[in-house]
């Protein structure tokens, strides 16, 4: 004889411990690995970086960055587009304006960045160049953002080989 | 068997009283054995919420771990100034006197072959086996050096790969190398 439905009606507690388990092992997985090394910004996928294991893991970069990358054959690439000698010239000359500029908005007008346009920029400029560049055209690359103001720089390398 | 707080049991009211009490001794008394204890309801839905809600908030800003580092390179526009007699008033002397600033200064030579490759090191006139050895001496040239900082300048042919050149300029960084400068073939020391 079939038993009623209320003599079988249970109230069903689903064990979520196993669940909660994995749950809190997964944010612990996330939490680990969350102040390992992020990527600075300016990735290009055209540019293999190089490889320097003697590298020390640097410290955090400030603020203001200016991030730029340097192909194979030694052309500055700004976020997808590939400039010239002339046409890198004119971006450094406008990113040092921009940056001076607003430097003397915050500035005092007696401020050592108003008054002088060959002090050095506070800004940070993150190169990304690839290990098939030669090191003159890095060189180059440098002394340009160099003459323009810029005095500090941070060559980005990879400590070991990425798949 | 798990069961929820609504089917707990306890006295009414919620206060066990000392009739309650004396009902139970006398049950003891009586070889009364009390049934096991239930399993206790632990409500683990709001942890789960809590702790699903963390795992999206880490999953969602989850940056892939790599390996890139930087090497921080500080190339001032305006040299150093040199010491010099005061107001600019510099006359020549007969004497050589050595420069602080300049002695500190060491000149790192990279020579590439013909496919950019790193040729030969060279530290001042020494040739240099490889970069560890480079490294190590430039880290006993610092302890020698006290607290002054050393700098370092790196001439290397514009036709070397900028890995190999990446590789020194790291190895100058890690061995506590205050300044790196990069000059051209034909700089003079």
């Amino acid at each position: 004889m079939p038993r009623s439905m209320s003599s079988q009606s249970k109230v069903l507690t689903p064990n979520l411990t196993p669940m909660l388990d994995m749950v809190l092992q997964l944010i612990t997985f996330f939490m680990m690995l969350v102040h390992f090394g992020s990527r600075l910004e300016g990735v290009n996928r055209g540019v293999r970086l190089p490889v320097a294991p003697a590298a020390l893991p640097g410290a955090s970069l400030t603020v203001d960055q200016l991030s730029a990358g340097l192909d194979a054959r030694g052309n500055l690439l700004v976020g997808d587009e590939t400039l010239d000698p002339q046409a890198a010239a004119a971006w450094w000359k406008r990113q040092a304006d921009a940056r001076r500029a607003g430097l003397e908005l915050l500035d005092e007008p007696d401020a050592p960045f108003a008054a002088a346009e060959s002090a050095d920029l506070p800004t940070v400029v993150v190169l990304r160049a690839d290990r098939s560049a030669s090191y003159g055209s890095v060189r180059k690359t440098l002394a340009e953002a160099q003459s323009r103001g810029f005095a500090r720089f941070s060559l980005v390398v990879l400590k070991r080989e990425e798949p | 068997m798990s069961i929820g707080p609504d089917q707990m049991f306890f006295p009414a009211g919620g206060v066990v009283t000392a009739a309650d009490q004396a009902d139970d001794d006398d049950g003891l008394a009586r070889g009364y054995r009390p049934a096991p204890p239930e399993d206790i309801y632990f409500p683990a839905a709001p942890m789960l919420d809590m702790a699903f809600q963390l795992l999206a908030f880490f999953i969602l800003t989850f940056n892939v771990p790599t390996s890139e580092t930087h090497l921080d390179l500080l190339l001032p526009t305006t040299p150093a100034a040199l010491p010099t007699a005061s107001r600019g008033l510099a006359r020549p002397t007969s004497s050589p006197l050595v420069d602080s600033d300049l002695e500190n200064d060491l000149i790192v030579r990279a020579e590439a072959d013909d496919l950019g490759d790193l040729k030969s090191i060279r530290l001042g006139e020494a040739e240099v086996p490889n970069l560890d050895v480079l490294g190590a001496r430039l880290r006993r040239y610092i302890e020698l050096l006290g607290n002054r900082p050393l700098r370092v300048r790196l001439i290397a042919d514009d036709r070397l790969l900028y890995e190999p050149a990446a590789r020194i300029i790291a190895v100058c960084s890690a061995a506590g190398v205050a300044t790196i400068r990069l000059a051209h073939p034909g700089a003079s020391p």
